[in-house]
């Protein structure tokens, strides 16, 4: 058997392993289905089959060279005995200021950095509230004998209770709408910038760049749609407006592992990124075979040429001696010059 | 649009005179506005003013690309090897490491990898970017390849590299010359070498030069 | 007076330079332009076309145009910028009165107030010291109707003998050397005919950072077979791959020049038929080079001899050629005898007046042509006529409706001007488009004038190093708010169309000049309502000129990108490439392709003499001056475009290693160069690049960076041109960095 076909099988192993044990927290988390509410079975078994595509594409992702180098060094770098409880703190320090507050895209532009951040702040929100709700792992019941009393059951247990008027379940309860508008701001936001602006029209696709878009904006418009119909028109067209909800979060989720939406699970590799290159500032530098000066750690440039062999490429010169990985940016741009000048035998730094 | 197949990019690093236009001209571009793709670098200035600009060569099968974890550098269907994509680049490096050009740039504050995209602004809708369009010398051309060996007889385009025993191919041409040279350039026996004499040696009287 | 009113830095703080860099809607994507308009650049006298986009008044950006047929689209840095020295937050937007309590010497005025005092200013000095003491400086970066306008206004309105203008510092040597030899000053040729040459030879000119986009021009020659050498003491970007490079002593090109015309006569390399028949003087100038051995050229030109040999034999030899030369020798107390040398061996060698064989000066200002042809010149009135020739002065004086008479005589040169000052016989200053402060040798002198002066005018869009001197500033418009007609390097008129309207209470120059001319009670001849009238006006006064312009509309420029003068009717096309059989001349009428009334060209003895201050034992280097490629001239608006300014912020001394070594000098160090006038600190560039015997300083910086403290203000005599390219320096390590590195930012 191939590599590749072994690949895809162990993916595919995977993908059964991770949607496995996601049946099986759903089966514990509702009391064997005890609080699981079948007219939303369909969003579950949505959610199950994303969860296999994202784990398969997880696990076919990770055997490219240069991920799985990153992600064997990745945790490597971050677990390393006398550095754990530092990577720790940073770790904090940077889930705060990479994932919550998103402050690279904000850097790109104050209007994109807007965008991603009220969509995700929205999408975070319903996710949190629904995905629970759907696999039966949090409901309410009412306190016995006080009717405006409701006590929350966490995988069963009971957890908080809470006056029907109060403040937190108007959020809990309203918290879905709260998270539509903030996803319909965000990608209003987004929309404005690839309808108007030059650099977008001439990149965007659209199954690559709208298509995630609209279904965000499909997902928020017909949930509030639901929420107007049972509050203001007294449940008015409920019965189609759910089925359409449910249509658009269902279209979501089966996307989900193959569109723009799966960067949300390949991102955090960026935090393995980040500890790596902490990692490789503190060791050796390596410097540029040409020009002797530093241009980059000496474990990424090792580790670059075990990946170019993995991946085939033979960057190796001269008798195998040295490899071409060992020359800097700045020199690989000049030797190019260099090359063509003694080519046409004209003098390169000056030779008259 | 696609990139219009016929139209390629034609380097000349004889021609650059260090102008920075292209460098200028770069950051005007809409697809990438403010962010200047180009590098321009002297070769060895305290011995010759020569520079040399590089754009991206769009290889056929991009070292970047297939270096990146993240699956961010993708090539589109006329050969256009494009910045990374947003959603995805973590600013790991390993692309700017492994170019085998030295083209793409890390932008530390976005975490962002960008790179020269060919203007892809420009060049999908007919036009020509932005650094080819205005430079001064014509060390960057951008036209077909017919335009480029009528305006430049003595020389002809070649896209294939070597870099040690691995030839890569490129959408960008780079001349060298005699009417029907052959590639592909072997750009790493460049790294050794004559030492560099002084230019105003052969030139010169003796006596000038004390 | 005049002098600059409070410290250097709060004139500084509060009108700069300071830095602009895109940013808000020239950064916007998503921004689409009200309009785009097709105009050229303001930088150099290539005048590129380029298109500018233009939003709310405001100029957001460029697009290449690549239909223009001069550079296709091609632009430097400079031009790829230019669009940033709009809306910059330096630039005047009322007029300014000297006020020593205010903020940087300066309180704003009221346009009518400013006019009204300005000619208040003007009358008091006439009248208590005649016409002659209150004297005009000019540019050559005005639009041809502006220049004209400025000429008109000295002559007619002020009365004044005393109008010159910085294309003194420029094309002059090139122009007088043209006219004695071919009795005309235009290039010879379109720059289309580099292509078809077989040698391209270019002397003293730096063309891949002062006209850089001719170098797309001299690579397609190459392409097509042609040698190029290069002459400069600088092996520069185009010296770089020439197939010889002659790094020559500073200030002895003619010697070369003799030295090639000696060899072709001993090879046999005259073209004899053409010498017989188009030319006179070759048997004199034969023999004054025979002393021009090979031996003797190498010894004086510091050139090898086998290099001579060689560019002898390619440049004898050569079926087709085009000689380009620039500042580099006409910068010369002998700025006017190297020009000569180079048009002998032209003349010699028969190749001009043809398809593929040329010559031309590479013009530096922006309208360095059209600039130097209608009147801003001392001795000059439209059309390139000579203002002392009568026949000249009865036709402009009718086109002007005044008497003949009562035109001044010729006056003095700009540096002559200055020194009047000194003399007491210039006591009042009107300056427009000129920074001599920057600009002039020797400036501290400059500087000590302009203080000496009663009053002061300056017109200008920021407030230059000079304009802080004055009494008063009138606030004048850029390039982009006004329309007119420039001539580029080719002597190819070609329209600058307006793309905003001046800001604030800033005006039209055209407009200040006229408002001025009211205000003295002297309005007839300035009551033009567009440029477009008075372009009509110098078709008028230009027709029958050497420099005709009489056939040339706005429409025909439009319609052909632009009309090549002599052109005097508005059925002729224009012309390209003079001297050709046939071709317009109003001199020769007939008798032959130049513009002398027998149509023969001038061979003229070309006498060599070293620099008026050669290297001694106490200065014992040359220290030679010119342009880095991301500045315009004295900087006045390139020190204002962030991006430019950060391409190559501060002025270096750059020195060989050789030299650098001897003086314990290293890369990046501090080293003072000093000169019987002036020093000044700077970082040393140490690169072999150069010849060991000489330092070069770039000129666009101001105050202690101003390379123009050091230099002389030696002058060639036919020509008055300064001599910015050679005199005597002494350099040493500097103990540490100068002060102004504490107070200044790069560009002030």
């Amino acid at each position: 058997m191939c590599r590749v076909e072994r690949a895809v099988v162990r993916s595919i192993g995977c993908g059964f392993l991770a949607t496995g044990i996601l049946g099986g927290l759903i089966l514990v988390g509702s009391r064997r289905l005890s609080h699981f509410d079948a007219a939303l079975v369909a969003y579950t078994f949505a959610t199950l089959f994303a969860t296999f595509g994202i784990a398969y594409r997880y696990a076919m992702w990770l055997r490219r060279p240069p991920t799985a180098m990153y992600w064997k060094r990745g945790w490597q770098v971050f677990l390393r005995p006398g550095f754990l409880l530092r990577n720790l703190l940073v770790l904090g320090r940077r889930l705060l200021v990479v994932f919550a507050m998103n402050r690279f895209i904000w850097r790109r532009h104050v209007a994109r950095g807007a965008a991603h951040w009220l969509i995700m702040a929205g999408t975070i929100l319903a996710v949190l509230i629904t995905f629970p709700l759907v696999f039966g792992w949090i409901h309410f019941e009412a306190v016995e004998g006080q009717m405006d009393r409701y006590v929350t059951y966490v995988f069963g247990f009971p957890a908080l209770s809470f006056h029907v008027d109060s403040l937190l379940a108007g959020l809990v309860f309203h918290g879905l709408a709260w998270a539509s508008i903030l996803v319909i701001l965000g990608v209003m936001l987004a929309m404005r910038r690839r309808m108007r602006d030059r650099d977008a029209a001439a990149l965007q696709r659209f199954g690559e760049d709208f298509l995630p878009l609209i279904l965000l904006f499909s997902i928020s418009a017909t949930g509030l749609m639901l929420v107007v119909s049972y509050e203001w028109m007294r449940g008015y067209a409920y019965e189609f407006l759910s089925i359409l909800h449910a249509v658009t979060v269902i279209a979501a989720l089966l996307w989900l592992p193959f569109g723009k939406f799966f960067h949300i699970f390949q991102r955090p590799a960026q935090l393995g990124a980040a500890f790596y290159k902490d990692a490789g500032a503190r060791g050796e530098q390596a410097r540029c075979a040409r020009c002797r000066e530093p241009y980059a750690s000496l474990l990424h440039i090792e580790d670059l040429v075990e990946v170019e062999r993995q991946l085939g490429y033979r960057y190796e010169l001269g008798a195998g001696a040295d490899h071409y990985q060992h020359v800097c940016p700045k020199c690989r741009r000049t030797l190019l010059a260099v090359a063509q000048a003694r080519r046409f035998g004209t003098p390169s730094r000056g030779e008259a | 649009m696609p990139v219009p197949a016929d139209r390629h990019f034609f380097i000349d690093p004889r021609r650059c005179i260090g102008c920075q236009a292209c460098v200028h001209a770069c950051s005007e571009c809409d697809t990438h506005k403010g962010h200047s793709m180009i590098h321009l670098e002297y070769v060895d200035r305290a011995h010759s003013p020569q520079t040399v600009p590089t754009i991206c060569m769009h290889c056929e099968s991009p070292t970047c690309a297939e270096v990146c974890p993240a699956d961010a550098i993708k090539r589109t269907e006329d050969g256009v090897v494009q910045s990374a994509r947003k959603a995805r680049c973590i600013a790991c490096n390993n692309c700017v490491l492994a170019c085998p050009f030295g083209v793409p740039k890390m932008n530390v504050g976005f975490e962002l990898m960008m790179k020269c995209d060919m203007c892809y602004d420009r060049t999908s809708v007919g036009l020509r970017p932005m650094c080819a369009t205005v430079c001064p010398s014509q060390a960057l051309y951008f036209g077909t390849e017919a335009e480029a060996r009528a305006l430049r007889p003595r020389s002809t385009p070649v896209h294939e590299f070597r870099f040690g025993q691995q030839t890569i191919s490129t959408r960008v041409r780079v001349m060298l010359p005699g009417a029907d040279a052959a590639g592909p350039l072997d750009v790493t026996a460049a790294m050794h070498g004559e030492e560099a004499a002084d230019p105003m040696a052969a030139v010169l009287p003796e006596g000038d030069l004390a | 007076m005049a002098r600059v009113p409070k410290g250097d830095l709060e004139v500084l703080g509060r009108f700069g330079p300071h830095l602009s860099f895109p940013e808000g809607d020239r950064l916007d994507r998503g921004v689409e332009p009200d309009r785009v308009v097709k105009t050229h650049c303001c930088f150099c006298g290539q005048q590129c076309g380029i298109q500018l986009k233009v939003k709310d008044n405001r100029i957001i950006g460029f697009e290449p145009w690549e239909d223009f047929p001069f550079n296709h689209g091609l632009l430097c840095p400079k031009g790829v910028r230019r669009y940033l020295q709009g809306s910059h937050p330096d630039r005047l937007l009322r007029a300014l009165v000297r006020d020593e309590a205010a903020e940087g010497g300066f309180r704003e005025a009221g346009y009518d107030e400013a006019i009204r005092l300005a000619a208040q200013g003007i009358a008091r000095i006439q009248q208590e010291h005649g016409p002659d003491a209150f004297a005009v400086l000019t540019g050559a970066s005005l639009t041809n109707e502006k220049a004209y306008l400025m000429g008109k206004f000295a002559r007619v309105c002020l009365r004044t003998s005393n109008i010159d203008y910085n294309g003194r510092l420029c094309m002059v040597s090139a122009a007088a050397g043209n006219k004695k030899a071919f009795g005309i000053d235009r290039a010879a040729n379109p720059w289309s005919d580099i292509l078809d040459a077989e040698i391209v030879w270019i002397s003293g000119a730096n063309v891949a950072e002062c006209a850089p986009i001719t170098t797309d021009y001299v690579w397609q020659a190459r392409e097509r077979g042609a040698k190029v050498v290069v002459v400069d003491p600088r092996m520069t970007p185009i010296a770089r791959t020439a197939d010889l490079y002659l790094p020559v002593r500073p200030g002895r090109d003619v010697a070369l020049f003799n030295g090639i015309l000696h060899l072709m006569i001993e090879s046999g390399w005259v073209d004899r038929a053409f010498v017989e028949q188009h030319t006179t003087g070759f048997d004199e100038v034969a023999a004054h080079v025979r002393e021009w051995t090979p031996r003797r050229t190498a010894e004086v030109t510091g050139i090898a001899e086998k290099a001579i040999r060689q560019a002898a034999e390619w440049w004898g030899t050569a079926k087709r050629s085009f000689l380009l030369h620039a500042r580099g020798i006409e910068h010369s107390s002998h700025g006017v005898q190297n020009v000569l040398g180079a048009i002998n061996i032209v003349l010699a060698s028969g190749r001009i007046g043809r398809a593929g064989c040329g010559y031309a000066t590479i013009t530096g200002q922006g309208n360095g042509q059209g600039g130097r042809e209608h009147g801003q010149k001392c001795d000059q009135l439209p059309g390139a006529r000579d203002l002392a020739d009568p026949k000249a002065r009865e036709h402009v004086a009718k086109v002007w409706g005044v008497p003949p008479d009562s035109f001044p005589a010729p006056g003095v040169d700009a540096y002559e001007i200055f020194r009047r000052v000194e003399q007491g016989g210039v006591r009042g200053l009107l300056s427009i488009c000129f920074n001599p402060v920057v600009s002039l040798p020797d400036s501290d002198f400059v500087r000590r004038m302009l203080e000496k002066l009663d009053f002061y005018v300056a017109i200008d869009f920021f407030l230059s190093e000079t304009a802080r001197h004055a009494d008063l500033v009138l606030p004048g418009s850029l390039q982009e708010e006004d329309e007119g007609t420039v001539t580029q390097v080719e002597g190819r008129v070609i329209r600058i169309r307006r793309a905003v309207d001046p800001p604030g209470e800033a005006r039209e120059d055209w407009r200040v000049i006229q408002d001025l001319a009211k205000a003295l009670g002297r309005e007839k001849g300035f009551t033009f309502t567009s440029p477009r009238e008075i372009f009509e006006e110098l078709r008028r006064a230009s027709a029958g000129g050497i420099a005709d312009y009489a056939g040339i509309t706005w429409e025909k420029i439009e319609r052909q990108h632009g009309v090549f003068w002599p052109c005097p009717s508005e059925e002729h096309a224009g012309t390209p490439r003079l001297f050709e059989p046939g071709s317009w001349n109003p001199v020769a009428r007939g008798n032959g392709p130049f513009y002398f009334p027998d149509g023969r060209a001038r061979f003229n003895v070309a006498r060599y003499a070293p620099p008026t201050e050669d290297p001694d034992a106490e200065y014992p280097l040359f220290l030679t001056s010119g342009r880095v490629v991301s500045q315009y001239l004295s900087g006045t608006q390139t020190r204002r475009i962030g991006p430019l300014v950060e391409q190559y912020p501060e002025p270096r001394i750059e020195m060989h290693p050789r030299l650098a070594e001897r003086l314990g000098i290293a890369d990046g160090d501090w080293a003072t160069a000093e000169t019987r006038r002036g020093s000044c600190t700077l970082r040393a560039q140490v690169v072999r690049t150069i010849r060991p015997d000489t330092v070069f300083i770039p000129y666009h910086w101001a105050g202690p960076k101003s390379v123009n403290r050091m230099t002389i203000s030696a002058q060639d005599p036919i020509s008055k041109i300064p001599e910015y390219k050679a005199c005597a320096v002494r350099v040493r390590k500097a103990e540490g960095p100068p002060s102004y590195v504490r107070e200044r930012e790069a560009q002030q």
